[in-house]
């Protein structure tokens, strides 16, 4: 079976000294697609997550993905987020802000056209 | 000279009378005859009763002589008999008191030797109790040793299940309330499962975890920091990227999360406990400084030498105060170094050294190393955010040498798109052309990334779609942990690695 062993492969870190025992980050800025931009590098000394996502955010990057990424849930990492929003080192963009601007082309499909499109793919 | 004059006396009374019966007879004789044989007769007569007198006195002599000699013969008889009576006497009287002695010996002998024996007995009789009892306790020890180390290998088994299946509902549930029970949960197991590696290490069972690969520094702080109570008041300080070996991260991670216990419990509940990592040309020193009470020599010395101690005996040990003990174990099994010394901070300052030979110097991760990271991520980036823009852009011009590219880490990153794109016409079907990469490509492309990424068009070099589809991957695999549920079965017990 390829499931992995328990305890051998974890990480010895325990999720809630990650984030100092805290389990919410006391805001909404987040959910699973806002894109996040790195506004600094990592510095020596910082915690290796947050170091870690000013790297992988360095061009706009899904919160979902950096989750992936770390293998963290993604409330874990919303604080993660949230801290770095705090101290400056990170902003925090939107996708539905570009909905609504210029660039119209790029929106997002309808949700008709997907559902279609699925239908489709079933129907293959 | 009794003897000589008691026949004189009557020998000379004899003569006397003799002398003065004949002398009278002879004078009367003479004084009756006539004138003129008067004279021969005196003469006659006077020599007759001499010699008389004479014969009278040797007669009585001799026979008192004889008398005399004869009762002292007797005398010399009598005395002789007495005397081989008495020896006689003796020699029963001896043959008595020695045959009594003989008798008196012979018990007494008979007596020790049996008060001996049975002195003998007694003894052997309370050696083989002793030896019996000794026996007895030490098989109840080692039976409540072994049962002891079971129960604690059974307890960290459960423990470690435990953590691991927290760890799945931490990934499961998004909600920020259960995650909170959750997490609180996942502490205090970490405690329990503490609690029952410290039994295990001072019952000699075998050690906990084995992590298969390296565990990096900070992994190995936080690890440790993650299992005591106060671990909000840890402060780390560490930039070391060193890694601790697979097998002795656990034994490391365990020592230090006692010694971080001992710091947080015995420092005001407010105070920080602050641990720095230093490297030194011996390996890595951890230090565990605390601000509560300074130790004083004597206790100092008292817990170095309970963390260097040789012997294994468990006297000694209470049951509040496990932590320096277990420490101690665990430093002679991984060849720990760990000294006290007073805190600069005012309180006491702990120090592990990790020798090399627990050190390892492959970085195990690489997404979080700083060498490979940034060569791999812009690059990717790049990729996703090329293939993204690459519905309008790529048919008219296939993507241009990465030259813009202002990332600093590009310079690394760029002999390989063009390696990749030398094989195919575009990005369009990837590198290998497989569907899946076309499907990943499509979505990615309707992802609302787009607008956004286009919108910072000049920072984005064009690139190739190799990563694309990867990079999909794990972000579908994260939706699917934030959003739907598992369908993981729960893993028994047995599966735990011990």
């Amino acid at each position: 079976m390829s499931r992995r062993r328990p305890g051998r492969d974890d990480s010895p870190d325990r999720l809630y000294t990650l984030t100092g025992g805290r389990s919410s980050s006391g805001s909404d800025v987040f959910d699973l697609v806002t894109l996040i931009v790195a506004e600094c590098d990592p510095v020596p000394g910082m915690q290796s997550e947050h170091a870690a996502i000013l790297r992988m955010s360095r061009f706009p990057t899904a919160v979902v993905e950096i989750a992936a990424e770390l293998e963290l849930p993604v409330s874990i990492v919303r604080i993660l987020l949230a801290d770095l929003l705090g101290t400056g080192r990170i902003s925090a963009r939107h996708p539905r802000t570009a909905h609504g601007s210029a660039h119209s082309s790029y929106r997002l499909p309808d949700p008709d056209i997907l559902e279609q499109v699925l239908v489709g793919l079933r129907n293959l | 000279m009794t003897a000589s004059s008691s026949p004189l006396r009557p020998s000379a009374l004899a003569l006397l009378v003799t002398s003065v019966a004949s002398g009278a007879f002879c004078t009367a004789a003479v004084a009756a005859a006539p004138s003129s044989v008067q004279l021969p007769l005196g003469w006659f007569a006077g020599s007759g009763a001499l010699l008389l007198s004479v014969a009278a006195f040797a007669v009585t002599w001799l026979a008192h002589s004889a008398r005399l000699l004869r009762r002292q013969v007797g005398d010399a008889e009598a005395r002789n008999a007495r005397l081989t009576a008495e020896t006689a006497a003796r020699a029963a009287e001896l043959d008595r008191l020695a045959g009594i002695h003989a008798k008196e010996t012979a018990a007494l002998a008979a007596a020790h030797a049996a008060r001996l024996g049975a002195a003998n007995a007694a003894h052997a009789d309370t050696r083989e109790r002793l030896g019996e009892e000794l026996r007895r306790a030490e098989s109840g020890r080692a039976a409540a040793m072994a049962a002891a180390a079971n129960a604690a290998g059974r307890m960290q088994a459960l423990a470690t299940g435990m953590l691991a299946d927290l760890r799945e509902m931490e990934h499961r549930h998004a909600a920020e309330d259960v995650l909170a029970d959750l997490l609180h949960l996942d502490h205090r197991t970490a405690q329990a499962g503490r609690l029952a590696d410290s039994v295990a290490v001072l019952t000699g069972a075998r050690s906990g975890r084995r992590w298969a690969r390296p565990i990096v520094m900070e992994s190995i702080l936080r690890g440790a920091m993650g299992r005591i109570g106060g671990y909000q008041r840890v402060r780390l300080h560490s930039t070391s990227d060193a890694a601790v070996a697979g097998h002795a991260a656990e034994g490391v991670m365990h020592a230090l999360a006692e010694l971080l216990d001992n710091a947080a419990n015995f420092s005001p509940p407010t105070a920080e406990v602050h641990v720095y990592v230093e490297e030194v040309p011996a390996g890595i020193v951890i230090t565990v400084e605390d601000s509560g009470l300074v130790m004083s020599d004597l206790q100092l010395r008292r817990a170095e030498r309970a963390v260097t101690a040789e012997s294994l005996d468990l006297a000694g040990i209470s049951g509040t105060r496990l932590g320096l003990a277990v420490v101690g174990r665990l430093a002679r099994k991984h060849g720990l170094t760990v000294s006290f010394r007073p805190s600069a901070r005012g309180g006491t300052g702990a120090l592990i050294l990790l020798p090399h030979e627990l050190l390892s110097s492959t970085n195990p991760e690489p997404p979080l190393s700083p060498s490979t990271l940034p060569a791999d991520l812009p690059a990717a980036t790049a990729d996703g955010a090329a293939d993204e823009g690459g519905v309008r852009t790529e048919r008219a011009a296939p993507a241009p040498a990465p030259a813009p590219a202002p990332a600093l880490a590009e310079a690394e990153a760029a002999p390989e798109p063009p390696a990749r794109q030398g094989d195919g016409e575009g990005p369009e079907i990837g590198e290998s052309g497989l569907p899946q990469r076309r499907r990943g490509r499509t979505l990615a492309a309707a992802h609302p990334d787009g607008p956004d990424a286009a919108g910072r068009a000049p920072r984005i070099p064009p690139g190739t779609a190799s990563r694309s589809a990867a990079r999909f991957g794990s972000f579908r695999q994260a939706v699917r942990a934030a959003g739907t549920p598992h369908s993981n079965p729960p893993h028994p017990e047995g599966d735990t690695e011990k």
